[in-house]
């Protein structure tokens, strides 16, 4: 119980952390407008408090990844650590309107499907390595 | 997708895949030593070490540009494809272990990006 405790705080810890991480991305470019390599547009960024967000988002993600790997098998670790995306599109087309075209969303499907893959055979080299 | 958009995003996968291999590298370099704290010492002194934090360094930079030109929903969905250029890095350099679902997965990623991507 306790572990089962500590896994889905620690996971959604890992989850908002890095949500929190790419919507603060979103919001400090935004606020630079489209991509121009210019000064300016690296000040407009910088002089900003959602890049500061980024930062934080970084920190919170590292601590809580070094935390669940300490006692969490890989395989969930790295599909937590990935899957993020989920929440990051449910946010964007929530909070920012973001719509995907339909194939679109057949690949954000067979994305989150590959990820579940690769976090399975993360999961079972683990274990391979163990024996 | 717009040419600006791909030229960022082929320069973040560039970034984030030699940054991860560089720290690899710097991670499995010395494991002769005695205590953690030698062993974070003589990384910090490890020339592939600061590679892989310059590339990180830029890689913040880069994928602030690239959400600029491209809304949250497609970045991350099209930056998946790090994962796989990751693990094709980790087979090339590393002899990292290939197995069928890891293939399966990198396959999967691979088309769902296509799929964005084209429609980006």
């Amino acid at each position: 119980m306790k572990k089962t405790r500590f896994y889905m705080i620690g996971f959604s810890a890992l989850m908002l952390c890095d949500t929190l991480t790419q919507i603060s991305f979103k919001l400090a470019s935004n606020h630079g407008g489209d991509f121009v390599m210019h000064l300016d547009w690296f000040l407009s960024i910088f002089s900003q408090p959602w890049i500061y967000g980024a930062v934080l988002g970084y920190l919170g993600s590292f601590v809580a990844w070094m935390t669940l790997l300490k006692h969490a098998p890989v395989g969930p670790a790295f599909a937590a650590s990935h899957l993020e995306v989920v929440l990051v599109l449910v946010v964007s087309a929530v909070y920012f309107g973001d719509r995907l075209a339909p194939m679109q969303i057949v690949g954000a499907l067979l994305i989150v499907i590959g990820i579940i893959c690769l976090s399975f055979s993360e999961a079972e080299q683990e274990n391979v390595e163990n024996h | 997708m717009s040419s600006i958009a791909i030229l960022i995003w082929v320069i973040n996968v560039t970034l984030d895949t030699v940054g991860h291999v560089a720290l690899k590298f710097a991670a499995t370099a010395d494991q002769q030593e005695s205590t953690e704290i030698k062993r974070w010492k003589s990384m910090f002194g490890s020339f592939p070490l600061w590679v892989g934090i310059v590339c990180f360094c830029l890689e913040f930079v880069v994928w602030l540009a690239f959400l600029s030109v491209l809304s949250l929903s497609q970045g991350v969905l099209l930056g998946a494809i790090n994962m796989v250029s990751i693990v094709i890095a980790g087979r090339l350099v590393f002899k990292e272990r290939l197995d069928r679902m890891r293939l399966m997965g990198m396959a999967l990623i691979t088309i769902g990006v296509i799929f964005v991507g084209l429609y980006a």
